[in-house]
């Protein structure tokens, strides 16, 4: 009798809470066919739909924190954007990035009558919603959803009409109510269901309270129908197995391709040689990033750029960077610059993580020089959003080159913003903004490379151990020194390449048909990093902090090459 | 849905706890349940423990404070924890807790630090001090247990008598499928260490009895007092073994995501899947 | 002034006791006493203050108050200056006040029972208790349900939390603990995250403080 559970799975779109049911900063339980689900409504109004279950251990993310734009596990506290259920930030390891495929199943959703619809399938056809429509009581019933169904029927007003509204409701007048309503049965479990009723017009209380009198009478009923029959087993959940790469905790590595594409929304003059890009999906939303991280964007001119996405955790409709116009341009941030219109299509590469946000600071210093405000923005306003101490020192030549300046403003009262200061009292400020290393501080630079290299100075005359203060160089300024040759030896492909002058490792690599993955290809960003298994290593890059450069166990092989005759590289 | 297939040898032939030895005083008798099957235990001239299906009686020891018996042959007697007899030790059981979560659960539960500031806030651990510092599993063969060394984590607050925080030192054990023993630098007495262990009765395959033992250097604290601590801690950690699916353990490794921090339920999952264990467990698919 | 609590930390009424303690902020001594396993409570020091052998007991300078709901009503009387915790004065809100004491005893005696009857064990009917609680907490869901309608956040009728809500909240918040889940009470939901903001909230065992509520200043 009735439709079985498969059937119903591939049926449709369900409601499953009502829009009241889903307050800000609030999680709500719900379930359909038997599959538990988180429902929450980040700050954007977004709702979203997600599996109850925290990949780690789990624990429902129904008894986890809604911050507005991540979703926060009760167990471990690890963070899972909106949108995107992409896991952001894992508490316990806070000096790495979390892969960035740890992330939670979702389902489809959608807001219409003052109910909220999800599919258990995304196969499942459009639903015909009518736009309006005000929400009565949900009243939930112990008993099968097709008997519930059938009792709705059952008690309608005799004479009156009915319309189907498949798979499990209906539109009639209720014995006992005002009027006509929509009532859709919501199947929970096999024995478990929920009445939402909708009626056209918005309903006084009196009509509250009759309509959620009848139905109490209605489910009263059929929970004593429900307890003389022998009810069926609840459904089990299906829970997927995690990916092979998940379960053995490799690093993730992110190829050279250019998988998302994007529209440029919007461009404006965020400062007088800086533009301000939006960039927005074709489809959809964009792929989960962790503060501080880039994408490479790929112009039709052949050109590959990298820009810190300068976004808030959760914001994951569109990609804000900044780009700024340099005088001795390579011809990329010109092209971008002066050619890129609104509309335009480019492709972009996901989220690269190279440069990840601990958010296990007692007190985190930013000190932002020019354009390498961009990434620190990210940073600091996921710090804004956790409530977690920070200031935020912004260098720049002038007001006017001062990029994003109304974001700035919005980060509140930590900020100091810096102007047309030379070197020796760029040098008084940041030795003020570090002062003396104290116990759980850390710090972020990201500017100009003599900016970096002075902020290295300083850092170490005040204390600052090197796993305390982080810089991003965007660029590389030092000379590559590619007069020596040697050769590399890839362990696990068990090939032996020969590195002449003038050619980087990454080429060689390239040429021998491996796919290694790369971004700046300058020894800045980071992407290129490999293990090294053997040998003495030349390191070129500005990536690498002076103890994993001493530990001779990492390198940057578009740059940094070898002072013995070999190195044997763990790829 | 009662477990009707045969438990597995490696957990039938070993002790089990059923009872706090206070439960059970002269003349008294408990009704409790073990692997799905009811059991009575009493204590008149002798402690003894029954089947209630078919009244034989089971073998019966009394350790650490507790009683166990065995459905099997138990060949050696229960792991040792060598602190307990220490003369100037107090030895306490803390309280014997009834929670809706497998064994398996449990035990993973009482390895892992790094819920600690999240689930045990401002006691064991506080944000942002989130981080799990690499330390070191190894899974002894000729002992059968699993040992957890090198393992710290910040407190705001370790002691009592401190003013600001530092690094505690833990070492974990796990000498038996469903019990885990925690050793803790003592306050009182740095060069010795406290010990907090958890005795778990699986009464069926997702609901549990958890006997919490401590073995403490501390003349200061009353019996009441160190009670109330531990049982504050373990009511903390009720709520997230409650909420948690599925309830059984599942041992396959792609069933969840584990992160470095949790070498040590990696390796508990693995030593219950070499011993076969097969209650309170999803077992391995074998595909 | 010299208030001491005599206090389990498990116990659903101390709980209670202890919140409005915290939110009127007054400073207490605590002395724990072992209900279980040592059965403290039953103990001759104990009886002696306690006849009853239950808690919460507070001592308040020589005057001795027990149990949960006359704890609360006497610490609201006392120390709150504003007269919005117990506004006993006010014939349209008195009684329903005592109605939702009434209430949270019938919670009590199902749900809480549920409770410790799962952790300590007994031979409690626990579906018949839990069938209890479930019929108790659909009646609250929907008195919330439409309090909001109404612009109510609390039990009774005001703008301010009062100890009804305090002499309720602990059984509803720990259901769990004795096999209620309150998946289907949606409005019982959103109000624990009202009662968990209030200022000077504090937690317990199988409580977690609600996110911070939703401001739209960033």
């Amino acid at each position: 009798m009735g439709l079985g559970v498969a059937e119903l799975r591939q049926a449709a779109w369900y409601p499953v809470a009502s829009s009241d049911d889903l307050p800000f900063r609030h999680v709500y339980h719900g379930q359909l066919l038997g599959q538990e689900l988180a429902i929450w409504r980040a700050d954007d109004g977004n709702v979203n739909v997600w599996e109850n279950r925290c990949l780690h251990r789990g624990v429902r993310l129904s008894i986890g924190i809604n911050d507005g734009a991540e979703l926060k596990c009760q167990y471990h506290g690890w963070r899972y954007a909106n949108r995107t259920a992409g896991c952001t930030y894992i508490p316990a390891h806070p000096a790495d990035a979390p892969a960035r495929r740890i992330t939670n199943r979702t389902y489809p959703v959608k807001e219409r009558f003052g109910l909220v619809w999800a599919a258990l399938s995304p196969e499942a056809p459009e639903p015909e919603l009518a736009e309006a429509g005000f929400a009565l009581r949900p009243m939930p019933v112990n008993a099968l959803p097709e008997m519930v169904l059938t009792a709705l029927m059952r008690r309608r007003l005799a004479g009156g009409a009915v319309t189907a509204l498949p798979p499990l409701g209906a539109a009639l007048v209720l014995e006992g109510t005002p009027g006509r309503a929509s009532y859709f049965v919501q199947p929970v479990d096999s024995a478990r269901a929920v009445i939402r009723g909708v009626v056209d017009t918005e309903p006084d209380l009196e009509t509250l309270l009759a309509f959620n009198a009848a139905l109490s009478a209605l489910r009263d009923e059929v929970e004593v129908e429900a307890r003389a029959i022998e009810l069926p087993e609840p459904i089990v959940p299906r829970y997927e197995p995690v990916s092979v790469e998940l379960a053995t905790m490799p690093d993730l590595v992110i190829g050279r391709q250019a998988t998302v594409r994007v529209k440029v929304k919007r461009r404006w003059q965020a400062a007088l040689d800086v533009t301000g890009i939006e960039l927005v999906p074709l489809s959809g939303h964009l792929p989960t990033f962790q503060p501080g991280a880039h994408i490479d964007l790929h112009l039709s001119n052949g050109m590959v750029r990298q820009y810190s996405i300068t976004n808030g955790p959760g914001e994951l409709l569109s990609y804000t960077i900044a780009v700024k116009r340099e005088a001795d341009s390579r011809g990329g941030s010109a092209a971008i610059t002066d050619t890129l219109r609104e509309g335009d299509v480019l492709a972009v590469s996901e989220p690269r993580n190279n440069f990840p946000l601990r958010r296990d600071a007692l007190r985190t210093t930013f000190i932002a020089g020019g354009i390498g405000l961009t990434p620190l923005l990210s940073m600091a306003r996921a710090l804004q959003r956790q409530g977690l101490a920070f200031d935020f020192h912004a260098f720049a030549r002038s007001e006017g080159h001062l990029p994003l300046g109304p974001e700035l403003e919005a980060l509140g009262g930590g900020v100091t913003r810096h102007f047309g200061l030379g070197p020796a009292e760029t040098a008084a400020q940041i030795r003020h903004a570090l002062g003396p290393h104290s116990f759980s501080r850390h710090a972020y630079i990201c500017g100009p490379g003599p900016m970096l290299e002075l902020a290295r100075g300083l850092a170490t005359e005040l204390g600052w151990p090197d796993e305390a203060v982080h810089y991003e160089y965007f660029k590389n300024t030092h000379e590559i020194d590619t007069s020596s040759s040697f050769v590399v030896e890839l362990a696990r492909s068990a090939l032996s390449l020969a590195v002449p002058a003038g050619k980087s490792i990454l080429e060689v690599m390239r040429e021998a048909g491996i796919d290694a993955p790369s971004s700046c290809e300058q020894g800045a960003c980071g992407t290129c990093l490999t293990r090294v298994l053997e040998g003495e290593i030349d390191h070129q890059d500005v990536y690498l902090n002076a103890t994993e450069q001493a530990s001779g166990n990492v390198m940057m092989t578009c740059v940094s090459r070898a002072k013995s005759a070999r190195l044997v590289l763990d790829i | 849905m009662a477990y009707t297939k045969p438990i597995a040898p490696a957990l039938r032939d070993l002790w089990h706890v059923i009872a706090a030895s206070q439960e059970v005083p002269m003349g008294g008798k408990r009704i409790t349940t073990l692997f799905d099957t009811a059991l009575t235990v009493s204590r008149n001239e002798r402690l003894r423990v029954a089947r209630n299906d078919d009244g034989s009686l089971l073998p019966v020891i009394e350790r650490y404070g507790c009683i166990w018996t065995s459905f099997g042959s138990p060949t050696a007697d229960l792991f040792p924890i060598i602190e307990y007899g220490e003369s100037d030790r107090r030895n306490i059981i803390a309280g014997s807790i009834g929670v809706n979560v497998s064994a398996p659960r449990a035990i993973e539960n009482f390895l892992d630090m790094g819920h600690f500031p999240y689930v045990h806030t401002d006691i064991l651990g506080a944000e942002p001090h989130t981080e799990v510092k690499e330390y070191d599993v190894e899974i002894s063969f000729e002992r059968d247990e699993i040992l957890a060394t090198r393992c710290r984590f910040f407190q705001p607050k370790a002691a009592l008598t401190a003013t600001e925080g530092q690094d505690v030192d833990y070492i974990y054990r796990v000498p038996h499928p469903y019990c885990s023993v925690l050793y803790k630098s003592c306050p009182a007495d740095e060069s010795r260490l406290d010990v907090i262990a958890i005795f778990c009765q699986p009464m069926t395959e997702e609901t549990i009895r958890a006997h919490l033992m401590l073995s403490m250097i501390d003349a200061d604290n009353t019996d009441a007092g160190i009670r109330r601590f531990q049982q504050t801690i373990f009511g903390q950690d009720r709520p997230i073994l409650e909420n948690q699916y599925p309830k059984k353990l599942p041992l396959d490794p792609r069933a969840e995501t584990p992160i470095r921090a949790d070498k040590s339920a990696i390796a508990y999952r693995r030593w219950l899947s070499q011993k076969g264990v097969n209650y309170g467990v999803i077992p391995q698919q074998l595909s | 002034m010299a208030i001491t609590l005599y206090d389990f930390e498990l116990s659903a009424g101390c709980y209670a006791a202890r919140l409005m303690l915290s939110i009127l902020g007054v400073r207490y001594d605590t002395v724990s006493v072992d209900i279980y396993p040592g059965s403290d409570n039953r103990s001759e020091w104990f009886l002696k203050l306690n006849p009853e052998g239950t808690l919460p007991v507070i001592v308040d300078d020589g005057f001795t108050v027990s149990n949960a709901h006359p704890c609360l009503i006497h610490l609201a009387g006392k120390y709150d200056a504003t007269d919005r915790w117990s506004p006993i004065h006010d014939p349209l809100v008195h009684p329903l006040m005592l109605g939702w004491f009434d209430f949270a005893r019938r919670l009590t005696a199902s749900a809480g029972v549920a409770r410790t009857g799962v952790a300590f064990g007994g031979d409690a009917d626990l579906p018949a208790l839990q069938l209890e609680a479930h019929r108790l907490l659909r009646q609250l869901d929907e008195h919330l349900w439409f309090g909001e309608k109404q612009g109510r956040d609390w039990l009774v009728e005001g703008e301010h939390p009062t100890i009804a809500d305090i002499a309720v909240f602990p059984d509803v918040t720990l259901s769990e603990e004795g096999g209620v889940s309150r998946q289907d009470y949606p409005a019982i939901r959103r109000w624990l995250d009202r009662v968990r903001r209030i200022p000077g909230f504090v937690v317990m065992s199988g409580v977690f403080p609600a996110a911070p509520a939703y401001s739209p200043l960033r």
